[in-house]
């Protein structure tokens, strides 16, 4: 009896063991991805740290590691053959429209569809039937293959943590594309149907390197070697060194004029822009130009919507990565809608032609001999003159397929979504009073050409995309009559004297493009001397940033700066969001009139109007995060623009639609161009600085905030972000120390 | 001064050319002014261009077979000098030391063609061996050493690595390659073609291997996944489609190709940026036999009309038939997907449409072959066992892409395709050495 109840318990505890081998094991794989940050694809590359999986460590621990992770020019020989077959397999599965004869099984997944084709790939096995056969036998379960090729590989348990870690860091690139196809990606956001899990591409990555490497343990004790060796300090004193300049230089401004006095006399019309730090030099100059109040907003309006086009039927997520969209908002064309459909299929009909010409055996020939002279006669066009080139080619592209104003149709957001979201867009800027005859909401987008990274330019709030639809919707809504009744019911009050307005700020080339079709007539002149005024500030702002891009001012520069916009060869079209260092959170006039110099986001603030600190939680938690990712991209792929940026656009590679490799093939290329942060091969445009946030509004009520909100605490905490409060009742500056304790300035 | 002359020949072949390289040259160099703004490698990129383009014109007006080999010498050096650009990064050293142990390997063929043909005729000028009688054996071995030295420059099969593992050099290098230094292969041939007139199997070999390569870039081609190396083997296939043209004794033909050839690409490679926004569009395939059969007749109506602009013969029994049965595929294909998506009412327009093309092609042709007219390199052969296996094997092809079905359940694969999928990925690999695997080794 006893010996029966011992082994009951014997098998019992067996079974737990197993399952907790079990369970410890799926840790280990979830947590071997916790170093690696998501990177989207091309067609919305939003800004993320490409260190974001060290951002619960101190800043200069994460500087230390992430060298030792990320940067290391030396890798144990075959750590290089196994990338390259894992860079030809993922490049082949991850297509999404260059390949015409694709990879096949792609929808089985990653894992099955790789392990059913390796079977025949004879530079993998080389002749060795026992490889061969191992790869045959394998399980299909990607936990058993690890589990395996872990065994096989001889690798300590308290070690397969760490071992699955650099699996993934030693190709960064690519496992953070997996890593936002597994995590941040939503069917709009994903036009590649294939699966993809965490565990398969580890499976996959193990599986190579059990067939190519089989002392592939010597992995641990290299990356032992190098954390030994690396050492920051001098780096982090240098950041710190030019952060500590750049701030005194900030507060110095800050401090300089009597902030307090809000002025209330009535504005020509108020309009509110992106908190992205090219707004702030276009809103200077506007306000120098006449009685124009401006304030910052996340660009996406509040509005977390996906868009569709009525007529293309494309849809994109038009809101901050962090947001799902809520409401899926179709854009119809406000006049002749059956001509652009018409211009749309023609286009699409001729797209179409040249595609199955091109993509076949044989018809390429002929193609080749038949378009050849008119290519030859675009590339000089557009090499030689590529303004006229551009004006000549859109009055081509009006006949052919017209483009058309679009409106929203807002009867999808329900009308008490649509009062809420009017009445928080209206308290999160500040504006809930004193409503001027226009207010205009001004999105923003780039405009470029044969520029893989135009997203990056666009709006960073609208997930990398233009924030001109966001802006149709909140000003649709806020001009309808029931929604301005039910505002005023809960105390904001808009006359009929009053009309809302959507516009776009074309970054590149700092025109402002209105959507006003339905405006009445009484606001006509107002809108007129708006534009007229908006002119000048573009012509002020081109000049200004004309500068920066180490042009010639002149009479001609408004005119140059276009041509950047439509050059093909144009690797510097506008300098993005590059020398960001700064967000400031407050009223306008803090900075009203201040040198920014460009480098500040800002976001409107009224610390009187927000008693219990819901609105600043909600500026901390979300613009600010947005920001801390943008700051990061661009610190660290000016940091080192080989290991976190994508290199030199001279010899860069699309792949696969979704990214970039550098030549022949390499890891996929996440983060900027060096374009994109340096003025030159050897010269620095972005300089390395974390983001320095002040806000203004009592010390109390931020700390309450940041003691509330995990990721505050760990950005503040672990020296990710500089958080300065500016204390309206003191006047006063105070940097939060890690500790969470303020030091007077 | 004549003793200059009597090394030269400026010819109508010259003349094109020096018009594509010069034109091509120009483009570019306007085209790197903005796109190398800030490359600590810009200057350079300008002194080796200014010598690829100059060493380039010398190649292509010699008459001294010493000269030309001294400027076919240079040009391709050059060529692996800007290949390279930062030496700094290992993978870019090594497409430039593969690119250039291949050419070296082609100038060594050239200069025992040039040794067999002047020992054979005491010549040194180009035209006068080529006016000369020839033994038959110089004859063989000097066509067949020039026909290799051809293969190695344009990168046919099995002298293609080095092209399709060059992306490692800057977009405008690419450009300038594809349009100019590729095309030595089809500049040599045709400069020596009264040489391949005098023996079939010359032509024929020539023939074959261009088609080999022809339809193997091509696939290799269609399974790319990246757009530079797309790019590369698709011109590794028109390479191979140039070669055929050759072999099919229509040189002014494949030299109207590897001018159009080169400027299509060109541009291709410099508006590469552009390549993450073209959304590949849905073609539809298969088509009903219903919409088959009428884009075949708008091909048909497509071929005739280039056969009429190009001065033709619809009907011919010898090789130029090959470039009549192309534009009829071309035409047919061209018609499909505009059949899927319109009524029938729009036939007439789209048969318009494909005989514009027919029209345009035709032309594009004729210019070239017009120009080319006084050196009378344009001698169709008679169709041949070779010629009709070849031109079914390219109908199937392009037939089976279109009527392929996608195979949803991967136990109905077939294993062969499967086997020769992974086959063919790996062929068309770049070199080993040229991938940067760990992307910490590149540099700017």
């Amino acid at each position: 009896m006893m010996i029966v109840i011992d082994k009951a318990i014997e098998v019992k505890t067996e079974k737990t063991l197993s399952e907790k081998v079990v369970t410890d094991q799926n840790k280990i794989i979830e947590n071997s991805w916790n170093k690696t940050g998501p990177f989207w694809p091309l067609r919305n590359l939003a800004a993320v740290n490409p260190i974001s999986g060290f951002e619960d460590q101190p800043f200069e621990e994460a500087l230390k590691n992430a060298q030792a992770y990320f940067q290391q020019e030396h890798f144990p020989e075959f750590m290089e053959t196994v990338n390259r077959h894992t860079i030809k397999w993922l490049q082949a599965f991850f297509d999404e429209g260059q390949s015409t004869i694709s990879m096949p099984m792609r929808n089985m997944g990653l894992l099955k569809s790789c392990q059913l084709l390796m079977r025949f790939d004879t530079s993998l096995c080389s002749g060795d039937k026992g490889k061969s056969e191992w790869l045959n036998s394998l399980s299909e379960d990607p936990k058993e293959i690890i589990s395996e090729c872990l065994n096989n590989l001889k690798i300590p348990l308290e070690k397969h943590e760490e071992f699955l870690t650099l699996m993934l860091t030693t190709l960064p690139g690519w496992a953070a594309y997996i890593k936002y196809r597994t995590d941040w990606a939503d069917e709009k956001d994903n036009s590649n149907p294939n699966s993809v899990s965490k565990e398969g591409y580890m499976a996959l990555r193990l599986m190579l390197t059990c067939l190519l490497w089989s002392d592939a343990a010597e992995l641990l004790s290299w990356h032992e070697q190098i954390l030994e060796k690396t050492d920051v300090k001098e780096l982090y004193c240098l950041i710190k060194k030019n952060e500590s300049s750049f701030r005194k230089n900030l507060f110095e401004k800050l401090d300089d004029e009597s902030k307090f006095s809000v002025e209330a006399s009535e504005a020509d019309a108020q309009l509110a822009f992106c908190i992205d730090v090219r707004s702030e030099p276009f809103r200077k100059s506007l306000e120098a130009q006449g009685k124009y109040e401006t304030l910052g907003f996340a660009g996406f309006f509040g509005v977390p919507v996906s868009i569709e086009d009525e007529v293309s039927g494309s849809s994109h997520s038009s809101c901050p990565v962090l947001l799902k969209p809520a409401h899926k908002i179709v854009e119809k064309p406000i006049k002749n809608r059956e001509l652009a459909k018409k211009g749309f299929n023609r286009s699409q009909n001729f797209k179409r032609l040249y595609q199955s010409v091109k993509y076949n055996f044989t018809t390429p020939f002929s193609l080749v001999e038949t378009v050849g002279l008119w290519s030859g006669l675009m590339m000089g066009l557009r090499s030689i003159a590529p303004q006229k080139t551009a004006v000549i080619g859109a009055k081509l592209k009006s006949v052919c397929n017209p483009s058309y104003d679009v409106s929203p149709k807002i009867d999808s957001i329900p009308f008490e979504q649509q009062v809420s979201y009017g009445a928080n867009a209206l308290k999160l800027m500040g504006l809930t009073r004193n409503f001027s005859r226009l207010v205009v909401f001004c999105g923003h987008g780039s405009s470029t050409k044969n520029n893989a990274y135009e997203t990056a330019l666009d709006c960073g709030a609208c997930g990398g995309r233009h924030g001109a639809p966001n802006a149709r919707i909140l000003s649709s809504i806020l001009n309808r009559v029931e929604v301005r009744k039910a505002l005023e019911e809960q105390g904001i009050c808009i006359t009929q004297k009053t009309w809302f307005l959507a516009a776009e700020h074309n970054t590149t080339t700092d025109e402002v493009v209105f959507y006003d079709h339905d405006v009445p007539d009484s606001f006509e002149e107002k809108l007129n001397k708006l534009k007229k005024d908006l002119s000048v500030v573009r012509t002020e702002n081109c000049k200004w940033r004309s500068g920066t891009m180490g042009m010639k001012t002149s009479q001609k520069t408004e005119q140059k700066i276009q041509t950047r916009s439509q050059d093909w060869a144009q690797v510097r079209p506008e300098w993005g969001l590059a020398g960001n260092a700064a967000f400031i959170i407050g009223a306008r006039s803090l900075t009203k009139g201040v040198d920014l110099a460009g480098r500040s986001f800002l976001h409107s603030y009224d610390w009187q109007d927000d008693k219990n600190g819901s609105l600043l939680t909600t500026i901390l938690t979300a613009p600010m995060v947005v920001t801390q990712w943008i700051n990061a991209q661009y610190f660290f792929s000016t940091l080192n623009n080989t290991s976190y940026g994508s290199g030199s656009k001279v010899t860069q590679n699309i792949t696969g639609k979704v990214g970039v490799m550098q030549g022949n093939a390499s890891d996929l290329m996440h983060g900027l161009p060096l374009q994109s942060v340096n003025k030159s091969d050897t010269e620095n445009y972005h300089e390395c600085l974390r983001l320095s946030v002040v806000v203004h509004a009592p010390k109390s009520r931020i700390l309450k905030i940041v003691k509330e909100q995990e990721i505050l605490q760990k950005l503040f905490g672990n020296g990710w972000v500089h958080l300065t409060c500016l204390d309206p009742e003191t006047a006063k500056f105070y940097d939060l120390d890690r500790d969470l304790s303020w030091q007077e300035k | 001064m004549s003793a200059i002359e009597s090394l030269l020949v400026f010819d109508r072949l010259s003349l094109v050319m020096v018009s594509l390289v010069g034109f091509v040259g120009l483009c570019i160099s306007f085209y790197a002014a903005r796109y190398l703004k800030g490359d600590r490698k810009q200057r350079v990129f300008y002194i080796n261009l200014c010598f690829l383009i100059t060493s380039v014109f010398i190649l292509v007006i010699a008459d001294n077979i010493w000269l030309f080999l001294t400027a076919w010498t240079i040009s391709s050096y050059v060529l692996t000098r800007l290949m390279v650009h930062k030496k700094e990064w290992p993978a870019a050293v090594e497409s430039s030391k593969l690119a250039l142990k291949n050419f070296l390997l082609g100038i060594t063929f050239l200069a025992a063609a040039f040794l067999v043909l002047s020992v054979d005729t005491g010549e040194t000028s180009i035209q006068k061996i080529l006016s000369s009688e020839l033994k038959y054996s110089s004859l063989i071995t000097g066509g067949l050493l020039i026909i290799l030295t051809s293969m190695t420059q344009s990168a046919i099969w099995p002298f293609h690595r080095w092209l399709t593992s060059s992306l490692n050099s800057p977009t405008p290098v690419s450009a300038m390659m594809h349009a100019g230094l590729i095309n030595g292969g089809g500049f040599l041939l045709a400069r020596f073609a009264p040489l391949y007139f005098q023996e079939s199997v010359l032509l024929n070999s020539i023939f074959v291997i261009g088609i080999i390569t022809a339809l193997t870039g091509t696939l290799w081609k269609l399974m790319q996944s990246d757009v530079k190396r797309m790019l590369a083997n698709s011109t590794m296939g028109q390479m191979g489609f140039m070669f055929a043209q050759c072999g099919l004794g229509l040189f002014p033909a494949a030299v109207a190709h590897l001018c159009w050839h080169g400027l299509f690409k060109a541009y291709l490679f410099l508006s590469s940026g552009s390549a993450a926004k073209v959304k590949r569009l849905d073609l539809d395939y298969p088509p009903s036999l219903k919409n088959f059969s009428l884009a075949f007749v708008c091909g048909l109506a497509g071929a005739y009309i280039f056969c009429l602009s190009s001065g033709k013969n619809f009907v011919a029994a010898d090789t130029t038939v090959f470039l009549v049965a192309l534009a009829l595929i071309a035409g047919t294909q061209m018609a499909l997907p505009l059949l899927s998506n319109s009524s029938v009412k729009f036939l007439p327009l789209i048969a318009a449409l494909t005989m514009l093309m027919g029209l345009v092609y035709g032309l594009s042709i004729k210019l070239v072959t017009y120009t080319l007219l006084p050196m009378n390199i344009s001698k169709p052969l008679e169709l041949n066992a070779l010629h009709t296996v070849a031109l079914s094997f390219l109908t199937v092809a392009w037939l089976a892409i279109v009527f392929r079905r996608t195979i949803e359940n991967p136990k109905n694969y077939p294993e062969w395709i499967l086997k020769f999928y992974v086959r063919m990925l790996n062929a068309s690999q770049p070199h080993p050495k040229t991938v940067t695997a760990n992307r910490n080794k590149y540099k700017v």
